[in-house]
């Protein structure tokens, strides 16, 4: 029995513990929000946040979250900061196809907690992590500086 | 068919977890951004392990940074975000860390996992070298020191026995003044990518003199290729360094480096690639101290 916490909520799970947490959390809580692409850990597409530290959950086996905070994309949805976040991807035109998007949007929190005035160099650096084939990344560094002039104090 | 289950353990200390490895031969487990990838099976299958799997990663024993004389000792399983944000990481090793993977692998890979994958392009393995850096190997009967050229045998292959865990990664006298260190990646992406050439050099200058140099290249051989004595025979020379010299550096390497073609380059690429890093770290003007 593997016991953590999920977007705030005490859980547990009887699944083997070399499940990989992206398999648990899609097929077991159905939070579908975290994607699969490439299942190696280049694309950034299954980013959660593992103690308020970005991570791959294709590439963590659930053994190793035994009393971990896990949140996922769902678990921001309620927050100022995702409003943010998801009126300035908006606006920029950041969004096409959606599926790097969650990934997106947790790598550009991390990036905004912990430095909430990027360069422009540091906002590709931040989400070096994570593929979109779709926009060529220019409209989502547009958004990310967008996000941190407008959650200016927020972040 | 009943799928037999890996079996996994996570003890609370390492000593528990040496006492585990004392009875049983176990695969160990750090941040697993290598094994996940080696051993995946597919979209919602548990990842089917060749050996029962002990995860070592939350052991705070084996987290501690500190200075020993003129020496740094890492926690072999220090992640690499822990190690840029700690102030007794010397900034060449910093440097080299930021062109590794990416902030959510540096948020969970770890030196000693890197080690002990033992890949032939493991990208701090080249630096490390230069470093000089020896490994301490912790089990139930003790401690033993191995140098990190001695630990690597081969492409995966570590000289670790079954009851040992890879404890700290000793950085001797690298708080030593005046050396001048580089690391250099060359890969198909800036970031997540696995090096199609690793390059590292340290040089020591005293009034021009060269004291102390060493190279190591990576992702051109089974393991890190380094050679004592062509290092040797640079000492005492003065910078900026003879057109013969880097002649005659460049010369051996070539005969030394035997790259191999794959997936991720040609064998001629890395080679080339690879003297053209040296010849450039032998041609500078001057090397500032970092």
């Amino acid at each position: 029995m593997i016991k953590f916490t999920l977007n705030g909520k005490t859980e547990e799970t009887n699944a083997p513990a070399t499940t990989r947490l992206l398999d648990l959390l899609r097929d077991d809580f159905e939070l579908i929000g975290t994607k699969e692409g490439c299942g190696e850990g280049e694309c950034g597409a299954c980013s959660v946040f593992v103690n308020n530290l970005l991570q791959n959950s294709c590439l963590i086996p659930i053994g190793s979250i035994a009393g971990a905070e896990i949140q996922t994309i769902e678990g921001i949805l309620e927050t100022k900061k995702f409003k943010i976040l998801d009126e300035s991807y908006s606006d920029a035109g950041g969004v096409q196809c959606g599926y790097c998007i969650p990934g997106m949007i947790m790598a550009s929190a991390a990036l905004l907690s912990k430095n909430p005035h990027p360069s422009k160099a540091e906002i590709r650096e931040g989400i070096s992590g994570n593929l979109c084939r779709c926009t060529g990344y220019n409209m989502i560094v547009d958004a990310i500086n967008q996000a941190a002039k407008k959650g200016d104090g927020i972040w | 068919m009943v799928e037999k289950m890996t079996a996994t353990y996570r003890f609370d200390r390492l000593e528990q977890t040496l006492s585990q490895l004392n009875r049983e031969d176990c695969l160990i487990m750090a941040g697993g951004t290598d094994i996940m990838v080696l051993h995946k099976s597919g979209r919602g299958v548990p990842l089917k392990l060749p050996k029962p799997l002990i995860f070592i990663d939350h052991l705070s024993e084996l987290k501690q940074v500190f200075q020993n004389h003129k020496d740094i000792h890492i926690g072999a399983c220090c992640t690499y975000s822990e190690l840029l944000e700690h102030p007794l990481i010397p900034v060449s090793l910093k440097n080299a860390i930021k062109t590794i993977a990416a902030p959510a692998i540096r948020n969970r890979g770890t030196l000693g996992g890197n080690i002990c994958n033992a890949s032939p392009a493991g990208d701090t393995l080249p630096l490390l070298y230069v470093y000089n850096a020896k490994l301490l190997l912790r089990s139930v009967t003790g401690d033993r020191i191995v140098e990190i050229s001695d630990f690597i045998q081969g492409p995966r292959r570590v000289q670790r026995y079954q009851n040992e865990i890879l404890a700290e990664i000793i950085l001797p006298s690298v708080l030593e003044e005046g050396a001048y260190v580089v690391f250099e990646k060359v890969g198909n992406r800036n970031a997540d990518a696995i090096a199609k050439v690793g390059f590292a050099g340290y040089i020591r200058i005293n009034e021009a003199r060269i004291e102390d140099v060493r190279f190591a290249f990576g992702a051109v051989g089974p393991t890190m290729v380094r050679s004592i004595d062509i290092e040797r025979k640079l000492v005492g020379k003065t910078i900026p360094l003879a057109d013969a010299d880097i002649v005659q550096v460049v010369a051996g390497f070539d005969k030394i480096i035997r790259p191999i073609d794959d997936q991720r380059s040609t064998a001629t690429y890395r080679k080339t690639v690879a003297l053209n890093l040296l010849r450039y770290f032998l041609s500078m003007k001057q090397y500032q101290a970092n």
